[in-house]
């Protein structure tokens, strides 16, 4: 387990004062002499930061027209509730340590491009001064939670004490790099691959039998090859983001600017495409490196003794084969304060993909089906958030979600229920190449993955195609 | 022998159990060493300065291992009386540094030596 263990960092002057090295080709080495926070990066990039300010990876929610029914406003993590630990806003910044005495949680802040204030809608100095530039554009830059001299905490580089390292870390700026991005893309959800399944640490350093795309002996790329859009809008929103930052600019691979629609010079190949996505069969399963949570049951409260923390009772599993169903790109959300509309499975789908067999914009995708077991209020039927940083270390479920009833809703006392949950979420990483695909009969033969009912045929195509022939 | 010669024996034998190293169960790894040998006189609150592999970036341990670390520790003495210079061989002083260096501030994952 790391431990990144910050309590005074004392430096003995000899050590501090030694000259820096010969100097490495950082593009920013003269740009500033010292590091004073955001505002060395303001001082050239205001603009940027305005642009920043009001993107994705800010606000944590944006225009979600591709949500159905969710209207105009402006939706995303920071004010929807999630099936995973449950909602950021309740749980946003604090050290919460256990009987210990260790830290067990400093808030969903973690993976905030910010410097610890929540983000508001106002572009002020305070809130350009609270972006952290350097988390997704500075390498081997580190950041940890401090308390604030007035009371309060923030999110400080790890060198703060050490203005040589710092300056020189700071002066390491460039366009993101896998491993950047992946601290918070792949950690999120409470460790490593736990949430998405398909972004996983292994790809900031793999190769083409992994992922053709990020492989180092593949296309090499970055996440930003594909996802970097304008003005610090990113392209791309998977199946289950509420928000987005380009949606008028979607991403995928079938375009021309990538694949085009017939990339296989096989026509009984290429006719497929109109109707299966490329990653269908060209991600046979996720979390091939590390496991990932398949189930999070919130109602079972579980205590590792060994960490002295509690969690949720969580199923983890590795090397899974997706689920597949039809996907128009648009997606039906449970939104928070809207009574839970129940799936015939009896679930509540907190997100679910949109389209039939029968919508000529939809085609087949591969998803990992993520289920949970989450809080609704027993009147109202509306899905609860958990103050899960407190529950962390006391294991109280009960006083956990009655508190977030009271923080979300301002409904003291609330009496609730527990249901169970889905959420489809799009897998789209760790691409493999043409001799790893899927094969014919990993669809089509008598053990075939797709379970054809489901996506609307009578039976498997190919076979009712060659009955009909005969 | 003469009562305080008694004491002071005494005293000097628990003082080197105190600082007796962790009996590793194996070869112990860079972060073994630096726990027992760097933490003893660097901990948070010492008087030396608290250095923990994260207090410096890749670049300053290499300097500091290569340009100060002879020098900074010619006189400096272990908790138990013995030379710093003398108890860290050329083979631990291997793996402290490549610890040092492995989870600086600036890499990937940068780390104390623990508890």
């Amino acid at each position: 387990m790391t431990m990144r263990k910050l309590t005074g960092l004392a430096l003995a002057g000899a050590l501090a004062s030694l000259p820096l090295a010969a100097a490495e080709p950082f593009s920013h080495k003269d740009a500033f002499e010292h590091y004073e926070g955001t505002r060395t990066c303001l001082a050239c990039h205001e603009d940027e930061a305005r642009a920043f300010h009001g993107s994705q990876h800010y606000q944590w929610k944006g225009s979600a027209p591709q949500l159905v029914g969710a209207g105009s406003k402006p939706l995303g993590k920071i004010n929807t509730i999630n099936d995973f630990c449950t909602g950021p806003a309740a749980n946003w910044i604090g050290l919460v340590k256990n009987s210990r005495g260790d830290v067990v949680s400093k808030g969903c802040s973690k993976c905030h491009a910010g410097l610890g204030e929540l983000p508001q809608a106002e572009p002020s100095q305070a809130q350009l001064e609270n972006i952290d530039c350097l988390i997704c554009h500075a390498k081997g830059y580190q950041r940890d939670l401090f308390e604030k001299p007035g009371g309060g905490f923030e999110w400080k580089p790890i060198l703060w004490k050490n203005q040589e390292g710092l300056d020189s870390v700071s002066k390491r700026v460039g366009p993101p790099q896998r491993a950047m991005c992946l601290r918070c893309h792949s950690a999120s959800g409470g460790g490593p691959n736990f949430k998405r399944g398909d972004i996983e640490y292994k790809l900031a350093d793999t190769d083409r039998s992994y992922d053709v795309h990020m492989g180092k002996d593949g296309a090499d790329f970055q996440c930003t090859s594909c996802h970097a859009g304008d003005k610090h809008r990113v392209r791309g929103r998977g199946a289950d983001l509420a928000g987005t930052d380009s949606p008028a600019n979607p991403l995928s691979c079938s375009t021309t600017e990538c694949h085009g629609s017939a990339p296989h010079g096989e026509p009984m190949i290429d006719r497929h495409t109109a109707r299966v996505a490329c990653t269908t069969c060209h991600i046979k399963t996720f979390a091939r490196d590390e496991a990932t949570d398949m189930v999070r049951d919130w109602s079972k409260p579980k205590y590792d003794a060994e960490a002295d923390r509690y969690a949720a009772t969580i199923t983890m599993q590795k090397d899974v084969i997706p689920v597949y169903a039809w996907w128009n790109g648009k997606t039906h959300a449970q939104l928070p304060g809207e009574a839970v509309k129940t799936q015939a499975n009896g679930t509540v789908g907190m997100m679910v993909p949109d389209g039939s067999r029968q919508d000529p914009e939809a085609r087949i995708f591969a998803f990992k089906l993520h289920k949970g077991r989450l809080p609704v209020l027993t009147d109202k039927k509306w899905i609860v958030p958990i103050l899960v940083e407190h529950f962390f270390a006391d294991g109280d479920i009960f006083s956990a979600t009655r508190k977030a009833a009271e923080e979300t809703y301002g409904i003291a006392d609330a009496k609730f229920e527990w249901t169970d949950t889905e959420r489809y979420m799009g897998i789209f990483h760790g691409v493999q190449p043409r001799e790893q695909a899927l094969q014919c009969l990993d669809c089509h033969g008598a053990k075939g993955r797709l379970d054809w009912k489901a996506l609307g045929y009578g039976a498997d195509p190919l076979l009712i195609r060659v009955t009909a022939k005969k | 022998m003469h009562r305080t010669t008694q004491l002071t024996l005494a005293a000097a034998l628990l003082a080197s159990f105190a600082f007796a190293p962790t009996a590793f169960a194996g070869e112990p790894n860079g972060q073994d060493l630096y726990k027992t040998y760097c933490k003893s006189c660097h901990a948070a609150g010492s008087a030396h300065g608290e250095y923990t592999p994260m207090t410096l970036i890749q670049d300053q341990w290499e300097r500091f291992y290569k340009e100060k670390y002879a020098a900074k520790h010619a006189t400096a003495q272990m908790p138990d009386g013995r030379k710093v210079l003398e108890a860290i061989t050329p083979e631990m002083l291997a793996k402290i540094r490549k610890f040092s260096v492995d989870h600086a501030a600036d890499s990937e994952q940068p780390m104390t030596c623990g508890k």
